[in-house]
């Protein structure tokens, strides 16, 4: 086995750890990954890996791409050792591995497919040394911790071993320009589609300039951000050629082209959101740099589904209720939930619960990420209603009779609505702002709050 | 008057929602012609007057470019700052008319414009992230000016060198000193994150009064934006919501 003794010692102590933890009813890979990089801070490179080894990192889509693709290899038959239940930190990471080896140390898994954090590459890769590593796109997160995609990107790249094959998002300038000359890579992306653009807007476009000569790239699509498809006018520069691609994207049928290095099959649209319809060229990306057949491939695609965790709908009394849940402090994250929903047709109503729990009474929030985001996606004449408020953590019920509630609400609104479910009777009868968000599963905002300052 | 507002490299100067300080200005003053200077567009300041020039936070090699794309016009911009027009330069962007930018995991150590003695030492894997809060002389301690750091840079310079405000808490130009950012005559350079612009209307009523003294200066959104103003005072001056880390050591 690789490493000897302490490896040994270590792969001991953080098995034994995670059965404590099982023991007591806890789980997690946090903690005895932990125990495991304190005693062997090296592990995650001294420790015997599966023979195939797909890490998959990126701002958006990571969990989604690696439990898809972790799916589709067990459907293959294979043993597959994944983090899709544990941290994807490098504890995490190193407690994956663990768990993927014996007692003695030998390897019981034929593939490790692993989520990354992309701030902790530098723990991670240089011991894992991946053979592909996926990145499914790199746009502006956490002010605070990721301070920008360009900067992400280094941080990956700086870790990078020179072996590792890349898949990269083609539509992606930034994540597209991750690794060294010495890195095989490969590319995914989606066609022109019906909404895309030819010029780039909004507050958060990370890439616009050629990176040669510094002129305004010419674009030949632009779908949002930074993503889309640019050549620089003087010729220096243009997007990498994707060998990937999704095309003919049918959302209501649910159906896609999958390009593969050009053998284009018909496949299920595992979900019509544009940031899905990434993640499953992605992972079909993979799988056929990993081998699997191309018509299993395509087919396993017939009984994935993209975790719903993020993304609710359901129907209330004839209203479609649909909720998003967006990462917190990232504005645009919230363009894309705002793009999405500007794209169901019929009158709506939008409710946004932002709130910041870690930050209400220990610090004040730097809500300087409220002008990444891109409103216009909701100034149409169907978006009836835009009420703000905190999240309902706080909030028990609708409590304003104010006049100004009264006043704001929109008669139209109430003339079409749907009788009110029994839990939202009240609220209806005190503020009829609030009726269009008030749902047994939708909690309202603080009423006073949110109508008022409208 | 009219006034007239240069954005400088809009496109890769756009970072942390900042540039919403332009946005918030234009509002307050709807007549306001905003130009954006490109990089390979000649800048409107170097060929005539302008009355406020905004340079937003860069990433670490937008630094570098608008390093390369500023050093031409240095003398033109210290003529201008010792004739009074407005500056106004947000986060890193300071850092770009200082003497030198070192970033040791990069991997250079590059001169800057070199308007001012300041010197900007990045540490790739040590963002700071923290509030400030400080008096500004137009608006006195009675509207503290409030702001956050988000940030990789850490600046020096000298302390005949004035700073924007001084920090009643939170850190200034780095962790030993109260003293914040940049100001000489009408040059405003701050590493402050908010907008600040549209965070403090109190300081955003007085620019506008720099920018036009025979205009009296009205504020968009004048109630909610004193009223948010007036809420977050509340917060800030709560020592509950302060961390150890945030004050000069
Ligand atoms: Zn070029």
């Amino acid at each position: 086995m690789r490493g000897g003794p302490r490896v040994l010692l270590t792969i001991w102590a953080a098995k034994l750890a995670a059965l404590a933890l099982r023991v007591t009813g806890r789980a997690g890979t946090h903690v005895p990954g932990r125990i495991a990089r304190r005693l062997h801070p090296g592990i995650i490179g001294a420790i015997r890996h599966p023979a195939r080894v797909v890490v998959v990192t990126g701002t958006n889509g990571k969990t989604t791409v690696s439990n898809l693709l972790a799916e589709a290899l067990q459907g293959e038959g294979m043993r597959v050792a994944s983090n899709r239940s544990g941290s994807n930190l490098a504890a995490g990471v190193a407690m994956t591995l663990i768990d993927a080896v014996t007692w003695t140390g030998r390897s019981r898994a034929d593939v490790a497919v692993l989520e990354m954090d992309e701030r902790s590459a530098k723990l991670i890769l240089p011991g894992l040394v991946p053979d592909i590593l996926v990145c499914t796109n790199l746009t502006r997160d956490s002010i605070k911790r990721n301070a920008h995609p360009d900067y992400i990107a280094w941080v990956i790249s700086s870790a990078l071993p020179a072996s590792t094959t890349l898949v990269l998002n083609a539509d992606d300038l930034i994540a597209s320009s991750i690794g060294s000359d010495a890195n095989p890579r490969t590319h995914f992306a989606v066609d022109r589609l019906p909404t895309d653009g030819d010029t780039p807007h909004g507050a958060a476009v990370d890439a616009a300039i050629c990176p040669v000569c510094d002129a305004p790239l010419v674009w030949d699509y632009w779908r949002f951000n930074h993503i889309g498809r640019a050549h620089c006018p003087n010729g220096d520069f243009r997007s990498p050629t994707a060998a990937y691609r999704a095309q003919q994207v049918d959302g209501p049928n649910r159906r896609v082209v999958l390009d593969l290095d050009g053998d284009a099959r018909p496949a299920t649209l595992i979900n019509p959101n544009i940031v899905n319809v990434y993640n499953e060229v992605a992972v079909a990306a993979v799988l056929d740099r990993l081998g699997i057949a191309r018509e299993r491939l395509v087919s396993a695609f017939d009984r994935l589904q993209p975790p719903t965790t993020r993304f609710q709908e359901e129907t209330v009394g004839g209203v479609e209720l649909v909720r998003l849940l967006t990462k917190g402090l990232v504005g645009v994250a919230c363009s894309r939930a705002f793009e999405y929903l500007a794209s169901f047709s019929g009158r709506k109503a939008v409710v946004l619960n932002i709130d910041e729990v870690s930050e209400r009474t220990t610090d004040v929030e730097n809500t300087a990420w409220t002008y990444d985001a891109d409103y216009d996606y909701l100034a149409t004449s169907d978006v009836q209603q835009i009420v703000v408020g905190e999240s309902a953590a706080t909030t028990r019920r609708c409590g304003s009779r104010s006049r100004a509630c009264r006043r704001s609400a929109s008669s139209r609104w109430r003339r079409s609505s749907p009788r009110p479910t029994r839990s939202t009777s009240r609220a209806r009868r005190r503020c009829s702002t609030c009726t269009a968000c008030t749902t047994r599963s939708s909690p309202a905002p603080r009423c006073r709050r949110a109508c008022a300052s409208g | 008057m009219s006034l007239t507002v240069e954005m400088l490299f809009p496109e890769i100067a756009n970072l942390h929602g900042d540039n919403a300080n332009i946005d918030y200005l234009a509002q307050c003053r709807p007549d306001a012609r905003v130009i954006r200077t490109g990089l390979t567009d000649p800048p409107a300041f170097a060929a005539g007057p302008v009355d406020l020039v905004y340079l937003g936070p860069l990433t670490e090699k937008g630094q570098l470019k608008a390093i390369a794309h500023l050093r031409p016009h240095r003398d033109r911009i210290v003529e201008l700052i010792e004739t009074g027009t407005v500056f106004l330069f947000t986060h890193n962007a300071l850092e770009v008319l200082g003497a030198r930018i070192r970033n040791d995991e990069m991997g250079y150590d590059e001169p800057g414009v070199g308007v001012f003695e300041l010197e900007a030492t990045l540490a790739m894997f040590g963002r700071y992230s923290g509030k400030v809060m400080g008096t500004v002389p137009e608006v006195g301690p009675e509207h503290p000016v409030l702001g956050y750091k988000s940030q990789f840079s850490m600046v020096t310079a000298p302390e005949s060198l004035p700073g924007f405000l001084t920090a009643e808490r939170g850190i200034g130009r780095n962790r030993a000193t109260a003293v914040e950012g940049v100001r000489r005559n009408n040059f405003f350079g701050t590493s402050l994150l908010g907008p600040i612009l549209v965070d403090n209307p109190h300081l955003t009523r007085a620019l506008l009064r720099i920018l036009d003294p025979g205009t009296e200066p009205v504020l968009a959104h004048e109630r909610l934006a004193l009223a948010a103003y007036d809420q977050r005072l509340a917060d800030f001056r709560d020592p509950r919501r302060w961390h150890p880390f945030e004050r000069v050591e």
